[in-house]
Formats: structure tokens, C-alpha cells, sequence
């Protein structure tokens, strides 16, 4: 046990509500199965001890923040301060057939829709997932009915103060020929520890894209899941991006729950000098005639550290799958690392699954090319080495994210200094 | 413009540059020629600033300036240009992006004002012609798949664009027919305006037909053994290296 973790679940004041079995339940399993210890597979190149041994400090006033400016975005904001949510649900402007609103305010019915996506994407054996459980107060509820096409982004935004625990927590239920787009957005360097995670439903023939900004960076902690539950013929495209902190976890799951069903995941992380990240994504294919393509690329600076885990499961009956993952990483500096596996797990025979990873170092030659011509080595260092993010970056399908994401990370990289 | 005095280099700790002497006037073409292993390319390489070429002794003032006190960008900012041997490929960036950064990197040290795409664009279509380079080649990742000529006319389609104040040629020629030789030739005298200054390094006499030099100097282990005018370089033609001593004897020409 930690004294984080014990202070975690004596400071939780699980709410009775339609939810409290699960949140009990995974209290138990918590207690049962205590902290990760240093030989936990799953955070081997992630230290926790700095968690561990932190003392849980919640939020006492919390005043409504404006979520971070994307010029040109059309979206439903729900912010999150300190954990808690300062949007008011009512006074949000939905379209019919779209409910946002808290756990607590939910009719019988909409709580049983909710209780099907709560704890029932996230696999069990998420320690942080089983903390935001038991953690997270009040959650929020995002369901579009069958047949509906949200044309509004819901942008879902986690901010933090200083020294601050917060623990958020979303469940996101699409209806059958549903479409929607949903954001993930943290940011902020304040130091903290938050854990956040969320859960998508996907029905049969439903469309989600999906983001997640996990820009958390300098002394700010944060660890967190997106899950996804796809079901017959339905389709998911999501879009990463990773800054590295102190501490940065995060823990994606697609899981083919229905046959014919596409998934589609491009991550990009960019570490700056001394930072950490963590990314471990699992690919859950039960059902036939499924396809994955995952993408994950990194630029990982000086003295940093990118950990990759790419693991594609391919379960007995999940013939015709086709699932293809690609890590690529780029060290700027001799003191960078990154721990990159992909896992791969075949139990049918007619599938096709393909899987690489790869580390490259500055080219050094090619960077004098270009100074000679006059280009600053920054620049240059932009010219040559972005444009592998670049690539992932350009097939963001929404325009105004891609115009905001595209600056925002070049400007990042510009001053990862290469030593 | 460049004045060279006493230039010892080495890389990986082995003296390559032995006391090399060296002064370029504005509007001047010198010639350097030499076998094997002289240090012709090293030349380049450390008057351009390569990482890992130490200069261990002697002094380059470029436009009153310490040369080698500069950056590599910076020496490129200042009006020197090389013209590589071996032009690397970098699949991935395209021929256009770089050399408008480039051409706009120096312009802004030079306190003149950005190109737009547009002016670029008619500069660059302009620079290729020249070097009869197809405009397709703009949209293709820099020297990527290029022939070895092509390489070779990209490097004169950039110094056309950059305009430097010294342009240093390493073996411009090599590897080149003649429709090709007279090619880059051409895009070179195109260039000599009686201020801007060239050091053409070659292994053979044959360029040097067609871009007439006022000097030329045999470079031997690391130091300028013989100067002369152009006639010197008929010499080497005739007689080969061999006038260096036994050690050069069997050196091709």
C-alpha cells in the first residue's frame, strides 16, 4: 500500500447512488491487490514512488475556468476544475436526442444507459482506473441516441491548481447509426496529480472521432484512460497527443466488442528535457472481419523518457482481422530513452497483423546540409525531424484542431533543445 | 574577401590540413586541384564549419570577419556558399520548403524582406531553367532519387538563388558528361559578376575548360605545394601529379 492510495480511499465519500456497487467493488479489489510494485509489468519504466509517498490534498474553492482557445472550434465545453465540474449542465445548448449531465442528476432510465458504460469498458486491471472509481465524485454522462449526428464538438476539459488531487470521470454512450466528436483536453503545469478517464460505448454502426490532448506538462502528474467498446460495424477514429511531465500515463483500450467494426488511432507525443510519458495501448479484437491501424510517434529530448506499450490481442474467434500498429520514435539527444514493445497475441489462424518499432537519432549530415544553406539549427531541426509528426498531425480530420495542434506542437518542438 | 594564413585541420584527431595558405580577392576564381587525399574536400568542410573538422592552428577572415569563429549558418548567412561533392538526400522535405527557408534565412540576415511563395516560386523556376533542371524537381524531397548530375544542378540552382559572396565548388564536375560539364559551367560563369569570388576544387583539368581560372594551386598533403595561372593546370593534364615527387607518381589524372 501506498499512503497516497490509503488516503485516496479514506477521503472518498462514495456517493449511494445507482453507481455505488461498482465503486464498491473496486475499492475492494484496490485493497485487495494494493500499490503496483516496482516489478508490476505494466509500470516497469514508470515509477510511481513519487505518488506513493504524496499526501492527498483535495480542492476547497473552485471557480469556473474558461477551457483553452481553439480558434474556430464549434463545441459544446464542459470544463472540469480541481475534478469537479464547473459547466452547468442545464444552461448548456444540446441538440434533441443528446443528454449531458451529472451522475447525480440522471432519470432511472438514462442511470441504467449509464451504468452500462460505467466500469464496463475500462478493464479491471487499471489500478488508477480502479482509483478514479472509487475517487471521482461526480462524473458526467454523455449519451446520443440512435440515429443522431451530433454536428458539435463536446469538448471535455480537465484543469487543475497548484498542489491540487482531482479525479474526473466521463461515460460516453453512442446509440446505434449514431456520430459524434469528443475532445479529451488537459492542460496546464501547475504541480498536481490527476487521475482521468473515460469510456465510449460505441453502437452498432456508430461513428466516433475522438481526441485526446494529454498536455499536462512540468510538475503536473497525470494519469488516465480513454476505453472504447466498438460493436457491429461501428467505427472510431482517434487522435493522441502527448506531452511528457513529471509523470504521464495514459492508458488507451480499443476493444472490437462486434464484428466489422474499424478502428483507427494516430498518437504523437513530444517529451521535452527531463520529461516522462507513458503510453500503453491495447488493442482487444474478439469478434471476425475487424481492422485496428495504430500510429504512434515520439520526439523524446534531452535526458527524457518515452515508454511505449502497444499490445494487439487477437482472440479465438476474431478470424479476418486485419490490425497493423507502428511506433516510431525519435531521440534528440544520446541522454533520451525509450522503452518501446509491441506485444502481439494471435489465437486465430486467418488474420493479418503487423507490427514494427523503430528508433532514429538526429541525421547528422542532413543537418548540415542545411546549415550551410543559411537555416537556423532550430529550424533546421524542425525541417528535419517534425515532419514525421507532421504526417499524423495533417490527417487530424477537424480543421480547426488540426490549424491550433499543428503551431501549438511545432512551437514545442522548436524549443526541445538538442543537446 | 577570404585570407587564409597557416590553416592546420584535423579530423578524428589525424592532421589532414598542413599550413595552408590561402587570400581570394572579389571577382576571383582559383582554382584548386590535387590527388587523392590532399584535402581538397576537408578544405570545404572546415572553411564551412563541418562538426568534427578542428581547425588546431592558423587563421580564415572572411569580409574582415573570423571565419572560423562562426556557426555553420552563420558563415552561410555571411555570403559563403559550398556546392557539395556528395549532396545528401532528405526524403521527406521538399526541394521548395528548403530552399525557401534557406534563401529567406539569408535575406533576413541581410535585413531584406521575406520572399512570398509567389516571388519564390518565379525566382526558383527561373534558377532551374538555368541549370535545365525540370520544376518538378522543386516538389521532390531534397536530391532525393536525384542522378548524380541532377545533385549537381540542384547545388548550382542554389548557389543561383542564394547569391553568396564566395562560392567554394568541391568536384562540381565529377561524375559528369560533357552536355552535363557544360551545364553547371554555364550556371557558374553565369555567376562572375567581377565581385563574387569562386574556389573551384577538381580533381581534373577538364572543368577548368570551361570555367577559366585566374589562379590555380596544387594542394599536396594538406598545403598549397604550387601556384600558378590557368596554364598550370594544361601542366597536370600533360604530366600528371608526378612533379610532387615518387609519392605522387602512380596517382591518376
Amino acid at each position: 500500500m501506498s499512503q497516497w492510495l490509503n488516503q485516496v480511499i479514506e477521503h472518498a465519500s462514495v456517493p449511494s447512488d445507482f453507481l455505488a456497487t461498482v465503486r464498491q467493488q473496486s475499492r475492494e479489489t484496490l485493497q485487495q491487490q494494493g500499490w503496483p510494485g516496482r516489478r508490476a509489468e505494466s509500470w516497469r519504466f514508470t515509477p510511481l514512488t513519487s505518488v506513493a509517498k504524496r499526501e492527498v490534498k483535495s480542492a476547497t474553492d473552485v471557480t469556473a475556468q474558461h477551457a483553452p482557445e481553439i480558434d474556430g472550434l464549434n463545441a459544446i465545453e464542459l470544463v472540469f476544475v480541481d475534478g469537479k465540474l464547473t459547466t452547468d449542465c442545464d444552461k448548456l445548448e444540446v441538440p434533441d436526442g443528446v443528454l449531458i449531465a451529472t451522475f447525480d442528476n440522471l432519470s432511472e432510465a438514462e442511470q441504467q444507459r449509464a451504468a452500462k458504460v460505467f466500469g464496463q469498458v475500462k478493464p479491471e486491471h487499471h489500478v488508477f482506473g480502479l482509483v478514479n472509481d472509487v475517487a471521482s465524485e461526480q462524473g458526467v454522462f454523455i449519451d446520443v441516441a440512435d440515429n443522431v449526428t451530433l454536428e458539435k464538438v463536446i469538448r471535455i476539459t480537465n484543469l487543475v491548481s497548484q498542489d491540487v488531487d482531482a479525479h474526473t470521470r466521463v461515460a460516453v454512450n453512442i446509440g446505434e447509426n449514431a456520430s459524434a466528436r469528443i475532445v479529451e483536453h488537459a492542460q496546464g503545469d501547475t504541480p498536481s496529480m490527476t487521475t482521468a478517464f473515460v469510456e465510449y460505448m460505441i453502437g452498432d454502426n456508430a461513428h466516433l472521432e475522438h481526441y485526446r490532448f494529454a498536455l499536462m506538462a512540468g510538475q503536473a502528474k497525470q494519469i488516465g484512460g480513454s476505453h472504447f467498446a466498438l460493436h457491429n460495424g461501428s467505427t472510431l477514429n482517434s487522435t493522441i497527443v502527448g506531452y511528457g511531465s513529471e509523470l504521464s500515463r495514459l492508458d488507451v483500450d480499443i476493444i472490437h466488442r462486434g464484428e466489422h467494426a474499424d478502428a483507427k488511432m494516430n498518437a504523437v507525443y513530444l517529451l521535452a528535457q527531463g520529461e516522462l510519458f507513458d503510453l500503453h495501448s491495447n488493442i482487444e479484437h474478439t469478434q471476425p472481419n475487424g481492422t485496428t491501424e495504430e500510429n504512434a510517434r515520439g520526439i523524446i529530448g534531452d535526458n527524457a523518457r518515452a515508454v511505449f506499450n502497444g499490445r494487439i490481442h487477437i482472440h479465438r474467434d476474431a478470424q479476418k482481422t486485419l490490425a497493423e500498429l507502428n511506433n516510431r520514435n525519435l531521440l534528440l539527444s544520446r541522454k533520451g530513452l525509450i522503452n518501446t514493445k509491441p506485444e502481439l497475441e494471435i489465437y486465430a489462424d486467418d488474420v493479418k497483423c503487423a507490427h514494427g518499432a523503430t528508433v532514429a537519432e538526429i541525421d547528422e549530415e542532413a543537418l548540415y546540409y542545411l546549415l550551410t544553406r543559411g537555416i537556423s539549427r532550430s529550424k533546421a531541426l524542425v525541417i528535419l525531424n517534425f515532419g514525421f509528426i507532421q504526417e499524423l498531425v495533417n490527417q487530424v480530420p477537424d480543421d480547426a484542431i488540426r490549424e491550433w495542434l499543428l503551431p501549438k506542437l511545432s512551437e514545442r518542438f522548436t524549443r526541445m533543445e538538442v543537446k | 574577401m577570404l585570407k587564409i594564413q597557416n590553416l592546420h585541420a584535423s579530423v578524428e584527431d589525424k592532421t589532414i590540413i598542413k599550413g595552408l595558405d590561402l587570400e581570394v580577392k572579389p571577382g576571383e576564381v582559383h582554382a584548386i586541384m590535387g590527388p587523392n587525399g590532399a584535402g581538397k574536400s576537408t578544405l570545404g568542410y572546415v572553411l564551412s564549419g563541418r562538426d568534427g573538422y578542428e581547425v588546431n592552428e592558423g587563421t580564415a577572415t572572411f569580409n574582415n570577419q573570423d571565419l572560423l569563429d562562426m556557426d555553420v549558418e552563420e558563415r552561410a548567412q555571411s555570403g559563403l556558399f559550398l556546392a557539395f561533392q556528395y549532396p545528401v538526400e532528405i526524403p521527406g522535405v521538399s526541394n521548395m520548403e528548403f530552399m525557401k527557408e534557406s534563401v529567406n534565412a539569408i535575406r533576413e540576415k541581410q535585413g531584406k524582406e521575406s520572399l512570398t511563395a509567389a516571388e519564390f516560386l518565379k525566382k526558383a523556376k527561373e534558377a532551374c531553367k538555368q541549370v535545365q533542371l525540370p520544376l518538378a524537381f522543386l516538389k521532390r524531397g531534397v536530391n532525393e532519387g536525384f542522378s548524380g548530375g541532377e545533385k549537381k544542378r540542384n547545388e548550382i540552382m542554389q548557389m543561383i538563388l542564394l547569391q553568396p559572396t564566395l562560392a567554394i565548388l568541391d568536384e562540381s564536375d565529377s561524375g559528369l558528361d560533357v552536355d552535363a560539364l557544360q551545364v553547371v559551367a554555364d550556371g557558374v560563369n553565369s555567376q562572375r559578376d567581377g565581385e563574387r569570388s569562386f574556389i573551384v576544387v577538381t580533381h581534373y583539368q577538364r572543368l577548368l575548360d570551361y570555367i577559366k581560372p585566374d589562379f590555380v594551386h596544387i594542394l599536396a598533403d594538406g598545403k598549397i605545394v604550387k601556384s600558378g595561372d590557368a596554364s598550370l593546370a594544361q601542366e597536370v593534364e600533360k604530366n600528371g601529379y608526378a612533379f610532387l615527387g615518387k609519392k605522387y607518381e602512380e596517382s591518376e589524372v
